[in-house]
């Protein structure tokens, strides 16, 4: 088991009452899994999303990803441990704009400490799987959305995580560029990658091998 | 990861050109502007300090008693020095030091030269090193010279001089003195100056006065023992100047003096020469005044203080547009010392290039700020080790704050709120507040002390001092010839110029002439049992004539009555002091020997500087004195043409000697010189805090109106006016010029009163000079904010929500 989530709640206080945003969400994920979190607008997935990430808080229950107990460790060591085995996608790639392509590549490992050579080698593979090359020295905005999320895939795998979390990764996408995404995804998850997609489609749901359905913060 | 950084830095602030440029600019300048002055101020601190024995090294000065308070004087009489040497103990050295002046001969060369006259221990006790010659006592025999490599040139042309001869004129006859020594040149932040020394027991009136205690014309330095505290000599002394003072004591007992509280009516002081350059006498006390150059230092920090607010704020506010690579960066494993260290590296960044700028400026501007600023700084006296320590933890300190404190902001931003772009650091639009509040204070203050120094030099500038200014040309007598001589001849030379209204001269200046002398002789003498003193000048007829000094009663001297010759004229202040309420037809007798009838009153005028009040004045018409300077009234047409047939008639008699003639009104201002580089440095330090505020404010209101630009737009759709919209723009930054306003006019009102109490003549102090700098800052503000408000509020509202 990869991760596991007992009995999570987060709540925010809207005029001196809980405004539930989760409520006693339970599931696992196992390694291999490649799973859809679907809902309406406001239902949570994001904020489920961001908690699996650790770039969130909870208010209530236990995560634990790989044994270790997230809601209790520091936040330095929570830091460590999605820098080890996170990736990020996001639906605004959020791409640093004054990076190349093969700078924005390049970043996720100095925060690791790699040194240059391996770095050079890693990015190098990257832009050879994803066939962009030849975009290498060019800045994001002189690319178009679905070469960008492109390159936003490439740098979330790019340290090899066990985890991806992809946060509507096509919606900014026409559907062409939409089905190369996911493609690359399914592919990801032959290879043995974790995949968990927040999606409004029933199309890219149909990619994935569970569906989780939330609706006001609680699992249908 | 270093390389990363810098290529996001250099591709961030290229991407923001604009305000990088307002950035790199304003903090280049800056850097530039406290660089010189805390040059200047640096200088002016480190006066002094270059003597060895600089700790142990004093200068005398005595104060005594009088029935109308306490006197300082820092004049002795010859036999004083070897005497005090004698008596009292701790007295490691000890030298007099007589300013003077001296016509020089070699070969056919005739100069007018200054003269100071020491005794041999004056180059052990100061270090003015001797490059050639006997380098420790080079005056140790009589007829000995030393003198500086700058005026070696001058006289011979060549540093070779050592065992050369020269001849001065003392006492009407030529004496050959002999180089002994070759000086460096004076340091320029030495208050000690001199071209050539030579041993006192030369100077023209050792041998006349040698025994007489009651004749005082020179200083007195001495160097204590080591260890010896200067308030233990200093009681030391007491019986000292108990003998040796003591007809003078008993007078004062007579005349009503109180004694101090230890019971003496006169004490002898020491002050450290490291105070020196900054003391004054006042009050009969010595006070050391080092406000000047800390007030430069302080508006030098003020500056780089300002420019680091607008850096903070610029970089706060324009962090919105990075969030995102905040975030991003965050979720990629980023830590806060990361973050931290990626934009305080962009900070350090900035601040070095804008500091190698600031460098570049400050050399470029060197010598225009030099003579703006009448100063001898520059790096060669001022950058030492010390100074560049200090100068690189004041950089630190800089980039630390400045830099540090945007990058903490960032740093502790959460990765979710910096992803999502909306962020809202508590406070942040506060501590923004708080300090453009800071900057305007300083601008307003900086200002309204620009209006107020120059309300009071204009007013010293204008004041009418009791005497013709405008028309009447000084020309310092400077030749050969025996001076009642010249004078007449330049009479006859001039009798035919219709220009020319009336000459005379006297033995001292008015106001400060080319040749920079400023002196005034005082006399004290017994009138009906009293000590009365009076400010002496010789003086030749016409004198109030010449420069249109009212009488009040009496007349002026008469050149057809003999009797004149003993005859003085008085001024108000004089019959004051000696008590007469007709002081016409009273004899004085000076000097004990002789007999002065009174023969006029004329009006007060301002014989000296305008920080002092008038003190009594008596002309004499004693021909024993010398004549020193010559007054020439002329008539207010073709005044150049005039001047120039003067410096003729003046060549004609004395073709050897410099022709240094200047208006009144040039020689008065002349002695504002400290009013002027003070209005100087306030003129240009605002004008440079004007300027950082100016792009400071530029840079924020230009981002808020952009943060802003959906509102406005929505706002013009409902139907808001051009106007309402500007107003709706400018209000928060006016509010803020306005709360400054009301905090800093209080404090600057105070400090202003205070300085103006310095001066006896000074103008009044109005609201009105408070008032304008504020509005000046607050217009100046308006206009700054426009230059982007009024674009955003001119432009298509459908435009602006587009953006969105």
């Amino acid at each position: 088991m990869l991760l596991q989530l007992k009995n999570i709640s987060k709540w925010v206080h809207s005029g001196g009452q809980k405004v539930f945003l989760l409520k006693d969400i339970n599931f696992w994920v196992n390694e291999g899994d490649f799973i859809s979190i679907m809902g309406p607008s406001g239902s949570g997935k994001s904020t489920l999303l961001n908690i699996i990430g650790m770039l969130d808080d909870f208010n209530e229950g236990e995560y634990t990803f790989l044994d270790e107990k997230v809601h209790s460790l520091k936040e330095k060591h929570r830091a460590n441990l999605y820098k080890e085995y996170i990736g990020f996608v996001f639906q605004a790639y959020h791409l640093i704009d004054e990076l190349t392509v093969k700078e924005n590549l390049e970043m996720p490992l100095l925060y690791k400490k790699h040194n240059a050579s391996e770095r050079k080698s890693l990015v190098a593979d990257m832009l050879d799987r994803f066939n962009i090359v030849g975009k290498k020295d060019l800045f994001p905005s002189q690319l178009s959305g679905g070469q960008q999320q492109l390159v936003g895939v490439a740098r979330a795998l790019i340290a090899s995580p066990k985890l991806i979390l992809a946060d509507e990764p096509t919606g900014n996408l026409n559907s062409k560029q939409g089905e190369e995404i996911m493609e690359i995804f399914t592919q990801l998850n032959k290879e043995g990658v974790t995949i968990i997609q927040v999606t409004h489609s029933e199309k890219n749901m149909a990619y994935g091998s569970r569906v989780i359905n939330l609706l006001d913060g609680k699992i249908e | 990861m270093f390389k990363n950084y810098i290529k996001i830095a250099w591709r961030s602030l290229f991407k923001n050109k604009g305000f990088t440029l307002l950035n790199i600019v304003g903090l280049s300048i800056a850097f530039g502007v406290a660089i010189l002055l805390s040059m200047v101020s640096l200088f002016e601190l480190s006066y002094d300090n270059f003597h060895e024995h600089v700790d142990d090294v004093y200068k005398i000065y005595q104060i005594k008693q009088s029935p109308d308070g306490a006197e300082a004087s820092q004049a002795y009489a010859i036999p004083f020095a070897p005497a005090l040497k004698e008596d009292v103990s701790g007295i490691k050295k000890i030298s007099r030091y007589l300013d003077d002046e001296v016509l020089l001969f070699y070969q056919d060369k005739e100069l007018a030269i200054d003269i100071n006259w020491v005794d041999p221990d004056f180059f052990t006790m100061f270090s003015f090193p001797i490059l050639e010659g006997n380098t420790e006592t080079p005056l140790k025999k009589g007829n000995s010279i030393v003198i500086t490599q700058k005026m070696a040139t001058v006289i011979f042309d060549s540093n070779d001089v050592i065992g050369k001869t020269v001849n001065f004129l003392i006492n009407g006859k030529k004496q050959p003195f002999t180089i002994t020594g070759l000086a460096k040149d004076i340091p320029a932040n030495s208050s000690i100056e001199f071209d050539v020394v030579a041993n006192f027991i030369n100077n023209p009136r050792y041998e006349k006065l040698k025994n007489r205690w009651d004749y005082s014309n020179h200083e007195v330095y001495i160097q204590l023992e080591k260890g010896l505290q200067a308030s233990q000599f200093e009681k030391s002394t007491r019986a000292f100047t108990n003998i040796h003072f003591k007809d003078n004591i008993e007078d004062r007992k007579r005349d009503g003096a109180l004694p101090d509280q230890n019971g003496q009516y006169v004490q002898l002081h020491l002050l450290p020469i490291k105070d020196l350059y900054f003391t004054r006498y006042q009050n009969g006390s010595a006070i050391v005044s080092k406000a000047l150059p800390y007030i430069v230092l302080g508006i030098a920090l003020v500056l780089l203080f300002i420019a680091c607010i607008n850096f903070m704020n610029m970089s706060i506010a324009k962090s919105t547009a990075r969030l995102q690579e905040i975030g991003m960066r965050k979720s990629l494993g980023a830590a806060k010392k990361h973050i931290f260290f990626q934009f305080w590296g962009e900070s350090v960044l900035i601040f070095l290039v804008t500091l190698l700028f600031g460098i570049l400026l400050s050399i470029f501007c060197l010598d225009t700020f030099k003579s703006l600023f009448n100063t001898e700084a520059s790096f060669n006296n001022t950058v030492s080790l010390g100074t560049c320590i200090g100068f690189v933890l004041v950089f630190m300190m800089v980039t630390l704050v400045a830099g540090g404190y945007p990058a903490v902001l960032l740093s502790k931003l959460g990765t979710l709120q910096a992803l999502k772009g909306k962020v809202q650091v508590n406070g942040r639009n506060k501590v923004r507040d708080i300090l453009m509040i800071v900057q305007f204070a300083i601008v307003i203050l900086l200002i309204s002390g620009t209006f107020v120094l120059r309300g009071q030099l204009q007013y010293m500038k204008n004041k009418d001092l009791g005497f013709n200014k405008e028309q009447v040309i000084s020309l310092p007598l400077n030749g050969k010839r025996d001076s009642y001589q010249v004078v007449r001849l330049l009479k006859e030379e001039l009798k035919g110029n219709p220009n020319v209204v009336s000459i005379t001269a006297s033995n001292n200046n008015l106001g400060k002439g080319k040749d920079g002398n400023l002196s005034t002789s005082v006399l004290g003498f017994d009138y009906k049992n009293r000590n009365v003193g009076t400010h002496m000048l010789v003086v030749d007829h016409d004198y109030l004539e010449t420069l249109d000094i009212p009488l009040l009663s009496g007349r002026s001297f008469d050149r057809n009555l003999i009797a004149d010759s003993t005859s003085v004229v008085i001024n108000e202040a004089m019959a004051r002091e000696l008590r007469e309420e007709d002081p016409i037809g009273k004899q004085i007798e000076v000097m004990g020997n002789s007999k002065h009838t009174i023969i006029g009153i004329m009006k007060d005028y301002n014989f000296r500087d305008l920080n002092r009040t008038i003190e009594p004045m008596t002309l004499f018409m004693a021909n024993q004195e010398q004549l020193a300077y010559t007054y020439i009234k002329i008539a207010p047409s073709a005044i150049s043409q005039t001047f120039d047939s003067i410096q003729d008639a003046w060549q004609k008699l004395e073709p050897n000697a410099t022709f240094l003639g200047s208006f009144l009104d040039d020689n008065i201002e002349r002695t504002l010189k400290k009013e002027k580089t003070m209005t100087t440095i306030s003129t240009s330090g605002a004008t440079i805090a004007i300027i950082l505020s100016c792009i400071g404010l530029l840079a924020i209101s230009l981002l808020v109106v952009n943060q802003r630009t959906k509102e406005i737009g929505v706002r013009k759709i409902i139907g808001a006016s051009t106007l309402s919209l500007l107003v709706l723009l400018a209000k928060d930054f006016i509010k803020l010029v306005i709360i400054a306003f009301v905090i800093i006019v209080p404090i600057a009102w105070g400090y202003s009163n205070q300085w103006l109490q310095e001066y006896p003549y000074r103008m009044e102090l109005s609201i009105w000079f408070f008032v304008s700098a504020g509005v000046l800052a607050l217009s100046i503000a308006l206009l700054t904010i426009s230059f982007g408000t009024i674009k955003a509020v001119l432009q298509n509202p459908i435009k602006s929500l587009r953006t969105e």
